[in-house]
């Protein structure tokens, strides 16, 4: 079979498409609130988080919309930079938060991948040490805990988090 | 306004030297009668890979019929019940004008995007297919496909299993769904994938009410649509929220295969499938998708007529070398165990007492090793208990107490050690008996001499079944009939039906108090002297303290149990049909390796105004598991019947 030599499946990418995240127009900023590609805070808002995913996944009151794959809502790149390593600590927040505690865990290594630093041990034992001032319990909204964290990756240059630059 | 400069498409490059054409370039119009013609001659649309990516199959009296009850599938008008012009559809498609890329308001609306980008699975597929001169046809650029495909960034593919969930009705046979994995890597080498995307197949649901749901569920009153988000939300909501342990099967896909998957998950993110609860449910249009990715794949066809999310995943292992790794999550409950497994009396008083938002002051004089444990273990019961109240904002105090407990343990300043959880020893569920299960067997009865037993049930699992892939917890039965021929009448009757049948074992531990219940909506032919021998209808519920000890060797509960009957003959209430009964019931359960079960049920029922006033029910069941069968003996006593019976039980996937 000559199949397998000529059913290869080549995927072009261009420099030239900005990437979604500088781009504002290409994911409706306007349109999303705060921040266009944020999953995140499309689903948060104000929100309690969690009460809103259940909502996305087992009922789908939201999911349609939200998650819908060619519906277009929601198709930024979220796994790394700014808005990714948002959406992550508000999708997280829960598990983050004991994870930080705990000075390890997935949470922890994933978000240091995201956010692009160097060494998540180092991530764990920044949340860990700063931990109240981070994560000062669910009455604070799931925003102001997302903001503190990626402030505090951002401001400790040891932890060289290049993709929240 | 002009999409991205170059897009992103799939391109079946079909001759060595291929020319791909200059951006902007217009296809040429001659080139659609030649395509045309040749998929006539190669009698394309009756191809079994075209057939899957419009997921047609074949009517009971002759034609094609897709499954997909959404327009979006189908550029022909008859697309639904004919490939052939759905073929001719698509090729007239690919050739059309104009940029086609919706924007502002209607961004939601795939219909106005071009054919190209609608459809990228079908466009490889017949590009490689037919050969087809991309200078001729020039691919489009499909900014929003393509930003799909980054977002995705598939160099996996993993079907996942939920595990059973009995608290929710839609959940209680498992779940099932995709995770595209993007294969990234942590720089310590850990597995990132938490931020893959998961794509599922879910109902769109718009009732709370459980009655409601189970029979629109059951008739395909939902619909049903492929959606897409980052994996976190699915294991925040399994495995932290609902504690059910995750399997993940990962696929051995080639290249080709996930760019197919993921631009046919595209393709079907457009429409929707009606939903029925039983067949056309998560687990097979999940298959059906990986099936049309990979037209060599068989999944489909080994399904049962119930397509349980167990049973897909043994369709995985049907194809030999289809599931490369198994991986198993585990679920908060899983964790706890895992954390509490090793500590001393001492150190489990400190976590209850910590847990419970009291100190301990034996903790503090212990080792830093041994206070990060006690906390973690704490933390993971805190969230084990009041998981839920935190995260609604329902129990302000239980946070107040998670956030106290928290910040302690940050305070100690020393990292935990990974928790490395091994999978449970019975497996997972591509071990589990097959679902359906028939039996054949004989009885015999004071009243009614010898007698000939035919049953079935078409899912899934009770507590004397094979326990190997399932939880020793759980029996939840649907849809199971007994019926017997007595020598002497030669008539078939109705001894037992469930329409669903449910026991929660939930054991009575230091940690969790829950207590164990069940649930039966069924007939039953009653054997007491309320009536002849009559069937009557029959709701029954329970519930009470439990334990389930050693790995579920020895499992008993106690229950207070309430249950309704009602027929036409029977001495009910006040003379009425219908009999209300409220008594102690009592189940006891041993489990003698993989090979041996022995099950025993004791009832005792007071019949208020009714006639008779009580009735009572006893019964014990040994089964030898033999592989795909088992060998059952059962014995019944109760004031009507006193019966002995052997029945040999068949399991099928």
């Amino acid at each position: 079979m000559r199949r397998a030599r000529w059913m290869v499946i080549a995927f072009i990418l261009s420099a030239g498409i900005a990437r979604a995240d500088e781009n504002p127009a290409a994911h409706g900023k306007s349109t999303y609130g705060l921040a266009g590609c944020g999953l995140g805070s499309m689903i948060f808002g104000d929100q309690k988080g969690w009460i809103q995913v259940l909502a996305a996944t087992t009922n789908g009151t939201f999911g349609t919309q939200t998650f819908g794959i060619s519906s277009g809502t929601s198709n930024c790149v979220e796994s790394s930079g700014t808005q990714g390593a948002r959406t992550f600590i508000e999708g997280n927040r829960e598990a983050l938060a004991k994870d930080a505690a705990r000075g390890s865990g997935e949470t922890i290594i994933t978000l240091s991948a995201v956010a692009g630093c160097k060494d998540a041990r180092a991530v764990g034992a920044v949340l860990q040490k700063r931990f109240a001032q981070l994560f000062p319990g669910e009455k604070t909204p799931v925003d102001q805990v997302s903001q503190n964290v990626i402030k505090e990756l951002r401001s400790n240059s040891s932890l060289a988090c290049g993709k929240i630059g | 306004m002009r999409p991205a400069r170059v897009a992103l498409l799939a391109l079946a490059i079909s001759t060595p030297g291929f020319a791909l054409a200059e951006e902007g370039a217009k296809p040429d119009p001659t080139y659609l009668p030649e395509l045309l013609a040749a998929a006539r001659n190669r009698s394309l649309s009756e191809d079994r890979s075209w057939l899957r990516l419009g997921h047609w199959r074949k009517r009971l009296l002759g034609g094609w019929e897709s499954e997909a009850d959404g327009p979006g599938l189908f550029l022909s008008p008859q697309g639904k019940r004919d490939p052939a012009a759905e073929l001719e559809a698509t090729l007239n498609g690919f050739f059309a004008e104009g940029d086609g890329a919706p924007v502002g308001p209607k961004l939601g609306d795939p219909s106005l995007e071009h054919p190209q980008c609608r459809f990228p699975a079908r466009f490889a597929w017949l590009a490689a297919t037919l050969r087809i001169d991309l200078a001729r046809l020039p691919p489009r650029s499909c900014p929003r496909f393509e930003a799909f495909w980054r977002r995705v960034s598939a160099r996996s593919a993993t079907l996942v299993f939920s595990s059973y969930y009995l608290n929710n009705p839609a959940s209680a046979f498992g779940h099932i769904f995709l995770r595209l994995g993007k294969e990234e890597l942590a720089s310590g080498g850990e597995r990132l994938d938490l931020i893959d995307q998961a794509v599922d197949f879910a109902a769109v649901t718009n009732t709370s009410n459980a009655i409601l749901y189970a029979f629109e569920g059951l008739f395909g009153f939902f619909r049903g649509e492929f959606s897409a988000r980052p994996y976190f939300y699915k294991v925040r909501e399994y495995a932290d929220y609902e504690s059910r342990d995750l399997w993940e099967y990962e696929l051995s896909l080639d290249e080709r295969q996930l760019a197919m998957l993921v631009g046919h998950l595209w393709e079907l993110g457009q429409t929707w499938f009606d939903y029925y609860y039983v067949t056309e449910n998560c687990s097979y249009h999940v298959l059906g998708a990986l099936e049309a990715a990979d037209s060599n794949l068989e999944l489909l066809s080994h399904l049962g007529p119930a397509t349980l999310p167990a049973d897909s995943v043994k369709a995985l292992f049907a194809n030999p070398g289809l599931v490369r790794a198994v991986r198993f999550r585990a679920s908060a409950r899983t964790q706890l165990a895992a954390r509490t497994a090793g500590l001393s009396g001492t150190d489990l008083d400190a976590v209850q007492r910590l847990a419970e938002g009291r100190d301990s002051a034996a903790l503090d004089a212990t080792s830093t090793p041994e206070r990060v444990r006690v906390i973690d273990a704490a933390l993971d019961l805190v969230d084990v208990r009041h998981g839920r109240d935190i995260v609604t904002g329902a129990d302000p105090a239980a946070d107040v107490l998670r956030q106290r407990l928290l910040e302690k343990r940050s305070a100690i300043g020393v990292p935990s050690p990974p928790l490395v959880i091994p999978p449970p020893s019975a497996g997972g569920p591509e071990r589990g008996h097959g679902s359906m299960r028939f039996g054949l067997g004989a009885m015999t009865s004071r009243e009614e001499g010898s007698a000939l037993l035919v049953e079935g049930r078409l899912a899934l699992h009770d507590l004397a079944d094979p326990p190997a892939g399932f939880s020793p917890r759980t029996q939840i039965e649907f849809f199971k009939l007994r019926l017997s021929v007595a020598d002497r009448r030669r008539a078939l009757r109705l001894e037992e039906a469930s329409v669903v049948e449910v026991t929660s074992l939930n054991p009575i531990e230091r940690f969790e108090r829950r207590i164990s219940w069940k649930l039966r909506v069924g007939a039953t032919r009653v054997v007491d002297d309320g009536c002849h021998g009559c069937v009557a209808g029959m709701l029954a519920v329970g519930g009470g303290p439990g334990i389930v000890s050693a790995g579920g060797a020895f499992s008993a509960a106690l229950t207070a149990d309430a249950e309704l009957l009602a027929a036409p003959e029977l001495s009910g209430l006040s003379g009425s049909g219908v009999r209300p009964g409220v008594g102690p019931g009592v189940l006891l359960r041993l489990l003698g390796t993989d090979r041996v079960a022995l099950v025993g049920t004791g009832s005792w029922r007071w019949l208020p105004l009714a006639s008779p006033r009580m009735s009572y029910e006893l019964s014990v069941e040994a089964r030898v598991h033999l592989g795909a069968i088992s060998v059952a003996a059962r014995w019944r006593k109760a004031p009507r019947a006193e019966d002995v019976g052997l029945v040999l039980l068949i399991y099928r996937g």
